[in-house]
């Protein structure tokens, strides 16, 4: 018998979440993670006096103290609540278009509102509409949808869901040209795709809508210390609860026994060549990596192999890392979140993320906005990320990769320096990461920051969970969506269901051990 | 992304296997989500065609282990040799002029590793036969590693090291094309792969070398320095001695500020890279900050823990460097350690073995969690905020004041 009921493999936000859940349900844990710390993309590093935050830029689900959403509750379940700090941010994002339109929008849903409709006086009635509609779409997903479906009801689904249905899974280009007939008001509203990966045409509205709403009700936020202080947060809150952790240390072969109809996990091999027996494991590497190089079974099981097929790698991205010698009001950067672009053409901007052409949309981090202890007294960090596809950078002759890192790096400080001169001219530090740097750290095909690409057929209600394999669960960025509340939220879920099925084989084993005492 | 809806309704999207009782195909779109789901599935890879693609693309550029074999060993000084390191395994991945390998080592039972930096132009790694690694070691007076490196090693001696890694290095994006680099005795290692690269790509880079030595027979790649700097225009050697023999011509003394000032002219405009022992590294900031260099313009290598750490701000002032305390390692094991030893080191020393690579408090590789006691970590240690709210910290610079129990 296994010394542990369940071993997770990856601390990123899905294993972490997954851990300590288990662990803190009665499940005796083991995390074994590759790198030296936890956290996956949830992470920092340092580099002279700055720690930079690898991948947070705002946090959402949280909701204020007053009005908490969804995420406070799983992070007091998880235990840390007490362990961490968030700081709430003041805007939604700032929008500038090159020679287009500069505007700010706040994070408040009725400012939203105002804030659109002085601008474009002329949308009035589109304005409210959408608005609106985001808010029920948001609505009949999270409550309507989910019990329609439980129940198979389809009166529950057209009396209960009437927007969801009709437009939750159309393209979100079309809903927004159905509400609005002025470009730019289209593209200021549909900014946040590249938190999705997908251009509208290609994304789904719902996610659009519940994103638009999520943040404009329930607030952006980021962490005091970063992502990585909650990473760390619920790495101890796993330990406090008896969970054992192994960091450097790869997982290189998940075992099966391959007697029965489905295979069966039996435990794992790490890079050490330790075998650990067990049941129940969670695998926060990707699904590409966990079937289709750490499953000791010939072939990928059909199921999943045919859902492979089905699917193509989401992007990465290209993100600068910079320490500001200055604060930002120095610099003009007045929110913490900035996207700059040069063009309104969402698919031009999705078309050159598969290529090494410099790019046409920006984003522009700035905790310090909110947050001064992000840096030392006076000074900033900024971070500034453009999407891209790995498959670029796997192509680029080795000996040319550190030329190409810089030469492109350029161009985003470029981009930035259109609207905020002088940055280059205040680096204290920097340090680039391309799709290359992601997949080393995060061990992703492709270096994958959301897993698969969204794309309308690839969402919750066009696939189902991965269950080819007894005892094999996913939890992550590629069991779902991306992003750093479907990620903690998906780690949750997945534990809650592998416990049930630990007290499951708890309870036969001792009926079976009390039968073999009588 | 912050769409939760895909985790609420995971478990119940089996409903949509059974086509009558499909309520999904209300859904404006679910069937042409279907359908284009289907076709994909025609005419998709399922990735498994290139099995272990992933972790073999991450190992071409930073594979977690080298396998290194002594092709040759140049004897530079007297103090000093140049260990010519070739792959046994694949071909040595790149890397940027500055950057430096961990290399293992045994030394009668004993597993530990010392960082240097590859001395040798990374044109030179390529080469699938012949590429190599220079790791040029000096002296260091009871150095335990540098010690059996020049008495003990020779052709043919198999090595396990890192991948190279580190951030001294020529960054363009705001290091400009003025550079100097201010270099103590075995600095003149990553000096050596910093100007032969710039040189070697014909980069438009003004580079100055002010390389200080103590004694005139012991300077490092001499004469491939004069060489270069005969060659290139772009190229400027200072030499200096700090205890010249008598009747020596050339410069001695210090690399202080009237002397960088006399050889570079006016600061404006330079970045200034340091390396050497802790004294050196020390010395040439204070003289660089009093000519008005900012921080940002001087890059420093790190350079292994604090050898006094009881020197240092902040050191309890009850505990001695000579003090002994208990290291319990939770369910391994545990030791008695003196106060003033790294506790990477006194971990090594009783066979434990902990990830590692800069060995100087910057990589964080050596993290271990303190469970109760305290330790002392210096300035070297670049922790995060929350490594310090939950009792994180770099082994390979931290230092046991009380009594500890660590957890790795
Ligand atoms: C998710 C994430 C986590 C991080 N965690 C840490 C951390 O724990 N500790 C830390 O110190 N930093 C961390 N960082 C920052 C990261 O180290 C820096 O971005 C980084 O040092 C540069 O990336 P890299 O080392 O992957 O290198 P690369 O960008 O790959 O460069 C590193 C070195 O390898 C060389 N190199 C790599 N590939 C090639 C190639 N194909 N051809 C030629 N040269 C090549 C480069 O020239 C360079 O010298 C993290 C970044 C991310 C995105
Ligand atoms: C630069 C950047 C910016 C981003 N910006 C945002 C943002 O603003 N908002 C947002 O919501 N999301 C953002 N994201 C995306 C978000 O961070 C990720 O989608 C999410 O964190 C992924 O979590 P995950 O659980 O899938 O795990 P990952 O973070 O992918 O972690 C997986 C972990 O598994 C480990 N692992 C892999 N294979 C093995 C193995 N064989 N053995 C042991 N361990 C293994 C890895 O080392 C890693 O620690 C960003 C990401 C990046 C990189
Ligand atoms: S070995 Fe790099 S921080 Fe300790």
């Amino acid at each position: 018998m296994s010394e542990f009921d369940a071993i997770v493999i990856g601390a990123g936000n899905g294993g972490l979440t997954a851990a300590a859940a288990l662990q803190r349900g009665g499940a005796k844990t083991l995390l074994l993670e590759r790198h030296n710390i936890p956290g996956g993309c949830a992470t920092s590093f340092v580099r002279g006096e700055f720690e930079f935050e690898v991948a947070l830029h705002q946090l959402s689900g949280l909701g204020t103290e007053d009005k908490p959403f969804i995420m406070r509750k799983v992070f007091n379940e998880l235990g840390v609540m007490d362990k961490v700090e968030f700081v709430q941010e003041g805007e939604l994002y700032r929008m500038i278009v090159v020679d287009e339109f500069d505007i700010t929008l706040p994070a408040s849903w009725s400012g939203i509102r105002n804030t659109l409709i002085e601008n474009f006086p002329q949308e009035e009635e589109g304005v409210v509409g959408f608005m609106e509609l985001c808010e029920q779409v948001t609505m009949e997903s999270f409550m309507g949808l989910p019990q329609a479906r439980k129940m198979n009801s389809e009166k529950m689904l057209n009396t209960n869901c009437k927007n969801y249905v009709k437009y939750g899974l159309r393209d979100a280009k079309s809903v927004l040209d159905e509400f609005f007939d002025d470009e730019q008001i289209k593209t200021l509203l549909a900014a946040y795709w590249c938190y999705l990966g997908m251009p509208p045409k290609d994304c789904n509205f719902c996610d659009l809508a519940v994103m638009l709403y999520a943040y404009g009700v329930f607030k952006p936020w980021h962490i005091k210390g970063g992502s990585q202080a909650l990473s760390s947060a619920l790495l101890e809150s796993f330990l406090e609860a008896g969970g054992e952790v192994r960091f450097n240390c790869s997982v290189d072969a998940i075992t099966t026994d391959q007697s029965g109809e489905k295979p069966k996990v039996t435990g794992v091999v790490t890079e050490n060549g330790d075998s650990i027996s067990c049941s129940q494991i969670i695998s926060n590497a990707s699904s590409v990596v966990t079937f289709g190089d750490l499953l000791d079974t010939p072939v990928l099981p059909s199921g999943i192999s045919q859902d492979f097929k089905s699917r193509d790698l989401g992007t990465s991205a290209f993100c600068l890392y910079l320490g500001i010698d200055c604060t930002p009001e120095k610099l003009g950067i007045k929110n913490a979140s900035t996207f700059i672009s040069n063009t309104m053409d969402e698919e031009l901007m999705h078309d050159t993320m598969s290529t090494m052409n410099p790019p046409v949309a920006t984003m522009l981090t700035c905790y310090n906005v909110d947050d001064p202890s992000f840096a030392p007294p006076g000074k900033s960090q900024l971070s500034l990320l453009c999407l891209q596809y790995g498959s670029v950078w796997e192509d680029v002759p080795v000996e040319d990769y550190a030329e190409t890192k810089y030469h492109f790096a350029e161009h985003l400080i470029e981009q930035a320096e259109q609207v905020f001169p002088g940055i280059r001219d205040h680096i204290e530090e920097v340090e680039v990461a391309t799709p290359l740097t992601m997949m080393r750290y995060l061990n992703t095909p492709g270096g994958a920051i959301y897993g698969f690409q969204q794309n309308p057929e690839d969402g919750p209600l066009h696939r189902e969970r991965y269950d080819q394999v007894s005892g094999l669960h996913l939890a992550g960025s590629w069991q779902g969506m991306g992003g750093f509340q479907p990620t903690y939220m998906v780690g949750v879920s997945t534990a809650k269901a592998v416990l049930k099925k630990v007290r499951q084989n708890k309870t036969t084993q001792e009926s079976e051990a009390e039968v073999a005492n009588v | 992304m912050s769409n939760s809806i895909s985790n609420s309704n995971n478990t119940s999207a089996k409903n949509a296997g059974n086509a009558k009782t499909n309520i999904l195909e209300n859904i404006v779109g679910y069937s042409e989500g279907v359908e284009r789901k289907r076709a994909r599935e025609k005419t998709g890879s399922d990735f498994s065609q290139e099995k272990w693609k992933t972790s073999n693309d991450i190992a071409k550029l930073h594979p977690k282990r080298l396998q290194l074999k002594v092709a040759e060993v140049i004897q530079d000084t007297p103090s000093t040799k140049t260990f010519r390191l070739v792959s046994t395994g694949a071909i040595l991945p790149p890397f940027q002029a500055g950057q430096y390998i961990n290399l293992y080592v045994n030394i009668n039972g004993v597993e530990t590793a010392r960082p240097y930096a590859i001395s040798s132009c990374p044109t030179h790694r390529a080469d699938p036969e012949n590429g190599y690694y220079d790791l040029t070691v000096k002296l260091v007076d009871g150095g335990f590693v540098t010690n059996y490196l020049l008495h003990n090693v020779e052709v043919g001696q198999q090595f396990s090291a890192t991948s190279p890694m580190g951030t001294f290095y020529h960054n363009p994006l705001f290091h400009g094309d003025k550079l100097v680099f201010l270099a103590g005795g075995s600095g003149g290692a990553p000096a050596r792969a910093m100007i032969e690269s710039v040189l070697n790509r014909g980069l438009k880079i003004d580079f100055h070398l002010i390389y200080g030595n103590s004694y005139e027979n012991d300077v490092i790649f001499e004469d491939t320095f004069r060489e270069l700097a005969e060659k290139h225009d772009n190229f400027h050697l200072t030499e200096v001695i700090s205890r010249p023999t008598e009747g020596y011509s050339g410069r001695t003394g210090h690399l202080n500020a009237e002397l960088i000032t006399d050889v570079i002219g006016s600061v404006e405009g330079k970045t200034f890279y340091v390396c050497g022992p802790t004294p050196f590294n020390e010395f040439c900031e204070d003289q660089l900050t009093s000519l008005g260099v900012q921080g940002k313009h001087i890059r420093i290598e790190c350079n292994g823990p604090p050898k006094t750490p009881s020197c240092l701000e902040n050191w309890p002032s009850v505990v001695s460097e000579q003090d002994e305390v208990r290291v319990k390692v939770q369910g391994k094991g545990e030791f008695i350690a003196k106060v003033g030893e790294p506790l990477l080191n006194s971990l090594e020393r009783n066979g434990y073995t902990v990830e590692n690579a800069c060995r100087s408090g910057e990589c964080s590789l050596c993290r271990v969690k303190v469970i109760e006691g305290e330790v002392f970590n210096p300035p070297e240690a670049r922790l995060r905020k929350s490594d310090e709210t939950f009792g994180w910290t770099h082994s390979c610079v931290a230092f046991p004041t009380t009594d500890i129990e660590i957890l790795y």
